[in-house]
């Protein structure tokens, strides 16, 4: 790694006040597992690094007395994978954060890490879309909320300005009779990326599709949702073929490309089966 | 850019010392405590054999600045157990000839001891994954798996 | 050689844990990052970003400029490059144009590795960019870009330093087009008939692409002169004489200038034979008077190491329908990547030799590309050889509806058939694994497996392969020495990175005649060892051992010797029990080993100290074969295999140290189940690799594998020691198409390219 100074914040304001002032020569550390590969590679050289590990309010999950969630920025992997009440109403969210990278990675990997450097592969990215969570963000002129499916504008970029942080995730709670449920393929099954990802987010009521949310991790420039999938379901009592219908139009909303992990025709072709996997954890777990 | 102080608990004494705003937690420990231990042979987290515990968490110790580990107890392989007293899982590692080149040995033990200090019962399908993080090149990891298993039904005795 | 059975001591056989384990598991063990000498400075080098260019102008002022910065160096400093590299070893730094990317083309030293690399950035230089050569097939094609400068020869030293196979130099004509850098051809009887002859013709090319020897480890050197022009070199290295000898050679030195101290090698498999990183360390450290180090980042050991190649086979075989062999014609491209040293003989005798064929022509090419060069890789070019006549065995049984095992049996070559090159295979235990692995319960019950498929669960398949390798042969020496008080001590030169140290003293042990608790062994630097090989070649124990079995042996006589004189005895007449000499049927006379060894070392004693020594050569190879099989489950969606059961059969002649022989053999099998299932490096158009980091080159992880069962044959080798064979490289062998064979029988779809992942298998069940 190249030479760099570092700014320790204790709270939300002191990093403000660092991006205020350094903000285009300044990039943010959290858990460090995307930021230090990309300095190490030299793809990054800024000159200020603000640390904001120390930030107590970017490190809490709150389940709000279960009217929904709040997910700080800051948040580990291996904490979403291991809190009881994220398990128990958001099993979409906890299995995401148990799939990135191995143990040591995922005691240092945020939630906000992994949203703010936005690689199209983002595991934590499919579970939130399909949670409806919305960004809270801080910046100079107060805080904005963005909705996530607005977050992403390209591989690796979002809607943050140089100024701006990630501050924390809110999402409603799904309520009752729903489920979810999020899978990916990968070559190994511990220690690596995406090839596809997909989250699939269902709630039933007089047993029909009341709401039906699909996202997709690795197949566009951003995470995205199959919205002509979730329609598909929407309204219907939830069959085999009409999950193999919402899993065809899924295939149809990726617009993979090939790459070394693997071709857009392998790509499409798990969409389809990881939406169909996924829909029927959902729904299994809806029921029960 | 001046080197900074920094404080913390190391193999549980108290440690100050001048790191720059740069270096790892790895290159801390390695470099300038001479903590050679912990191994790099990736430097992006993809290998684990620069795990380390910090507050009991295993870590890669090559994602970390030094810096962010102010205050903070870490333990290295240095301080799982030492010659003439080892720890249970080092025992074990020696009675079954796990070591070959060696390289990913303190890495492994690291995430060995944090995954029994967890889950002190696991199953070999549970160990397989608390050692996932950790790349071996040598042993094909079977011996690993018979090592830890014994090593906690011993501790669990 | 004669071979001795144990004597009745702790030695040969037991499994004993290695005694360097305390050190390893406490991480007290030192390897070459891990020394920080007073003044110590860090190297970064600056790699090339283009597969081919012509380097026009360099400017090294800016990075000069930067305090903290000790040396800058290019190609315009070392007068001793040769502008026609011959090997890898000798293209320290770039001189006037770049072969591949991440080839060296300026070296800096400086106080902190971060100052370095910021140097290497204030570094310009300005490329003219040509095209490349990145695929050998199309590389092998007249008016290709050339790789090599013209007049530069094959390096065939790999091949030689791993005492693989020769074939006469005679049946190799010369290279034709530009980039082909060796060739062979191999054949016997009349191929045409042979066809003509056939019933049934199978034609299949298989492909298995570079992959990287992945040793933990990435290469570390540690470079410091002193004033009277004395080189020090602390190296990662499989064999320190061998590193001395090559930077010798590249930095036009005398070699009793350099010492080699080699420090724990963090794994090796092949890579670390070459010199690579040694020289330009040497120079920087030169240069700026310090002690200088250099650590390779994971990112440049894959894209900048010394790889395996890619092979490419096209094979074509002729059978009756009954299964008779009739001819088999193929040929074999290997890709080399920017410099000459693939061991190319392997290939072609591996394909022709291993089943019974009365007819065969086997063509070899070596050939030159854009990337960066090959090295050995465990076993170099076996596996993929025995992917491609394994897999095409299996499939010629499955069209001919023969059972899979007899089918291999009948045609299996026995000690005596000759070898594709005409030598005659020695003694060995191929058809004694190929039997035990039949017998093995999950091969027996392997049709209840695949009918348990389905119905909720995977597509179930078994499948396996047999595979060997000859064994390497290296000249290598020994002292074994007889203590003051009574314990022994062996020296040589011997990188141990296997536990092969253990073993040795084992060795000791017995051929002296004291428990292994008396014997301890070390590995000297290249100033006090005796001369010793490589630690690759499954070499070690079948070589160095001899020369510790007759050093220990020698020493025994000199002690008897000395006992005789003492006791006034005829040394037929003496025993050696419990570290006693005494006579025969009178042990009230008698002399310890102590007694014996204080004498050879009290002043004015006219007793001679016992230094027993030997420098053996050798002639024999001792094969070492090994059988796999796999018990697999297929996701027919997503294309995962789960491997539920692995084992390996192995011939070892003898287990020497059983633990040491079952780590081989473990960690074989999962080095080549990377090969087969995950691991590749990938390279785009332009010769960039894809995957530069372990998220990408995926080696599995303990999550991905089974328990590794290992079953140890014993068919003793004629000339080993207490009949051992090689047994480090077999075991890598035969995964990748043991794989296929098991992915054929659990989807009825057959893959021929490695990695066999997910993707091929659900894009070839839905082709299919």
């Amino acid at each position: 790694m190249k030479r760099f100074e570092v700014i320790q914040a204790g709270n939300v304001e002191d990093c403000l006040r660092a991006l205020a002032a350094h903000g285009p020569e300044a990039k943010l550390l959290a858990g460090g597992t995307d930021l230090l590969p990309q300095l190490k590679n030299g793809l990054l050289a800024p000159r200020y690094v603000v640390d904001l590990s120390r930030v107590a309010r970017l490190r809490t999950i709150d389940l709000d007395g279960g009217r929904g969630l709040r997910v700080g920025a800051a948040v580990t992997a291996r904490e979403l994978e291991l809190d009881q009440g994220v398990r128990a109403r958001y099993p979409a969210l906890a299995e995401s954060g148990a799939l990135v990278g191995s143990v040591q990675v995922r005691n240092l990997a945020t939630v906000g890490g992994n949203l703010c450097n936005a690689a199209p592969s983002a595991d934590m990215a499919p579970p939130l879309l399909a949670l409806e969570a919305e960004a809270v963000i801080a910046g100079p002129r107060g805080e904005r909320r963005v909705p996530l499916s607005s977050f992403f504008t390209d591989v690796r970029r979002t809607v943050l300005a140089p100024d701006e942080l990630l501050l924390e995730l809110v999402m409603p709670a799904p309520g009752p009779r729903s489920g979810g449920n999020y899978l990916r393929h990968t070559p190994r099954r511990e220690l690596d990326i995406a090839v596809v990802g997909v989250a699939s987010q269902l709630t039933l009521s007089d047993g029909v599709c009341a709401r039906a949310r699909i996202a997709l991790a690795a197949v566009a420039p951003i995470p995205l949702r199959a919205t002509a999938a979730e329609q598909a379901l929407e309204g219907r009592p939830i069959t085999t073929e009409l999950i193999q219908r919402a899993a065809g139009l899924a295939t149809e909303a990726a617009r993979p490309i090939s790459d070394q992990r693997g071709s857009a025709e392998f790509r499409r072709h798990l969409v389809g089966v990881l939406t169909r996997r996924t829909l029927t954890t959902a729904l299994a777990r809806a029921r029960s | 850019m001046a080197k900074q102080a920094l404080s913390f608990t190391v193999n549980d004494e108290a440690v100050e010392v001048l790191v720059q705003p740069w270096d790892t937690l790895l290159d801390a420990l390695r470099e300038r405590l001479g903590l050679t231990g912990p191994k790099e042979g990736c430097g992006t987290g993809d290998c684990g054999a620069c795990t380390t515990h910090v507050d009991g968490k295993p870590v890669a110790s090559c994602l970390m600045l030094a810096i962010q580990a102010r205050g903070r107890t870490v333990r290295t392989i240095e301080g799982l157990g030492r010659l003439g007293a080892l720890h249970p899982l080092q025992e074990a590692f020696v009675r079954h000839g796990v070591p070959q080149c060696g390289f990913c040995i303190p890495g492994v033990l690291m995430a060995a001891a944090a995954l029994l200090a967890e889950n002190p019962r696991p199953t070999p399908e549970e160990i397989r994954y608390g050692i996932a993080g950790n790349l071996c090149r040598c042993t094909g990891y079977t011996t690993m798996i018979t090592a830890i298993s014994e090593a906690a039904t011993a501790a669990a005795r | 050689m004669t071979q001795k059975t144990t004597r009745d001591v702790r030695g040969v056989g037991l499994a004993i844990p290695r005694p360097d384990g305390p050190e390893k598991v406490t991480g007290r063990v030192q390897y070459v990052a891990d020394l920080q000498p007073r003044g110590l400075l860090h190297a970064k080098l600056l790699r090339s970003p283009h597969a081919h260019a012509r380097i026009v102008r360099i400017d090294t002022s800016r990075a000069r400029a930067l305090p903290g910065v000790r040396a800058v160096l290019t190609a315009a400093d070392i007068p001793e490059l040769k502008k026609k590299a011959p090997t890898r070893s000798h293209a320290v730094l770039a001189i006037d144009r770049v072969v591949f990317v991440g080839q060296p083309v300026a070296a800096v030293a400086a106080d902190e590795l971060a100052i370095a690399e910021e140097a290497i950035d204030l570094i310009t230089v300005e490329y003219q960019v040509l095209p490349a050569s990145v695929d050998p097939l199309k590389s092998m094609q007249v008016g290709a870009p050339p790789v090599a400068d013209a007049g530069t020869e094959a390096d065939t030293s790999e091949a030689m330093a791993h005492g693989a196979v020769t074939v006469a130099k005679a049946d190799a004509p010369p290279p034709k087009a530009a980039n082909v850098s060796q060739q062979s051809r191999l054949h016997r009887g009349d191929l045409a008939k042979g066809f003509a002859e056939s019933d049934f013709i199978l034609e299949q090319t298989y492909r298995v692409p570079m992959v990287h020897q992945g040793y933990l480890e990435p290469h570390a050197v540690l470079a410091e002169w002193d004033r009277t022009g004395f080189l020090t070199l602390w190296a990662s290295t499989q064999g320190s004489f061998n590193t001395r000898s090559e930077v010798a050679d590249v930095l036009e030195m005398s070699e009793n200038q350099i010492k080699v101290i080699p420090m724990e090698c963090g794994g090796g498999f092949g890579g670390k034979i070459r010199a690579l990183c040694e020289p330009i360390t040497a120079l920087l450290a030169k240069a700026t008077g310090r002690p200088v180090r250099y650590v390779m980042t994971r990112r440049e050991e894959l894209e900048a190491g010394n790889p395996a190649p890619q092979v490419i086979i096209r094979l074509k075989t002729g059978v009756k329908r009954d299964g008779t062999l009739k001819a088999l014609e193929a040929e074999t491209v290997l890709e080399a990547g920017a410099f000459s040293g693939a061991v190319l003989a392997v290939s072609a005798v591996f394909l022709a030799s291993l089943y019974k064929w009365p007819a065969f022509e086997v063509r070899g090419a070596e050939v030159l590309t854009h990337k960066p060069s090959i090295a050995a890789y465990r076993a170099p070019v076996a596996p993929q050889t025995i992917f491609a006549i394994d897999s095409h065995m299996e499939q010629l049984a499955r069209a001919l509806q023969l059972d899979p095992v007899e089918f291999r049996r009948r045609h299996l070559i026995a000690e005596g058939d000759p070898m594709a090159n005409g030598q005659p295979w020695q003694s060995n235990g191929g058809r004694e694994v190929l039997d035990r692995i039949a017998e093995h319960p999950l091969w027996k019950s392997r049709a209840e497996w695949k009918a348990s498929g389905g119905n909720g669960h995977g597509l179930r398949g078994t499948g396996l392969a047999l595979g060997g390798w000859l064994g390497g042969l290296q000249p290598t020496g020994a002292t074994v020495r007889l203590n003051p008080d009574g314990t022994v001590s062996v020296l040589t030169g011997q990188v141990d990175i296997a536990g092969t140290n253990i073993a040795l003293a084992q060795i000791a042990a017995s051929a002296y005649g004291v428990d292994i608790e008396k014997v301890r062994i070390t590995t000297g630097d290249t100033d006090v060892a005796p001369v010793t090989g490589l630690s690759a070649g499954s070499k070690t124990v079948y070589t160095v051992g001899t020369a510790v079995l007759q050093a220990a042996e020698d020493a025994r006589r000199q002690t008897l010797q000395i006992a005789a004189t003492e006791l006034e005895a005829a040394v037929q007449d003496l025993e050696l029990i419990d570290g006693r000499v005494s006579v025969r049927g009178m042990p009230d006379r008698g002399i310890t080993l102590a007694q014996i060894g204080k004498k050879g070392n009290l002043y004015m004693s006219k007793v001679q100290p016992v230094l027993g020594v030997s420098r053996p050569a050798f002639s024999q190879q001792a094969p070492g074969f090994a059988a796999q099989l796999a018990r697999i489950e297929v996701d027919p969606d997503t294309g995962e295999v789960t491997v539920h059961d692995f084992v390996v059969v192995q011939d070892v002649g003898k287990a020497i140290n059983p633990i040491g022989v079952e780590g081989q053999m473990q960690g074989g099998a999962v080095q080549s189940l990377g090969m087969a299932m995950t691991e590749a490096l990938m390279y785009d158009d332009k010769g960039r690799l894809m995957n530069p980091s372990l998220l990408d080159y995926r080696k599995l992880t303990a999550a991905d594998l089974p328990d590794i069962e290992t079953i140890i044959v014993e068919k003793p080798s004629p000339s080993g020691p207490f009949g051992a064979r090689g047994v480090g490289e077999p075991p890598i062998v035969p995964a990748p198409a043991a794989i296929a064979n098991a992915v054929e029988d659990a989807t009825g779809v057959r893959i021929t390219e490695t990695p066999i992942t997910p993707e091929r298998i659900a894009l070839a069940l839905l082709g299919g």
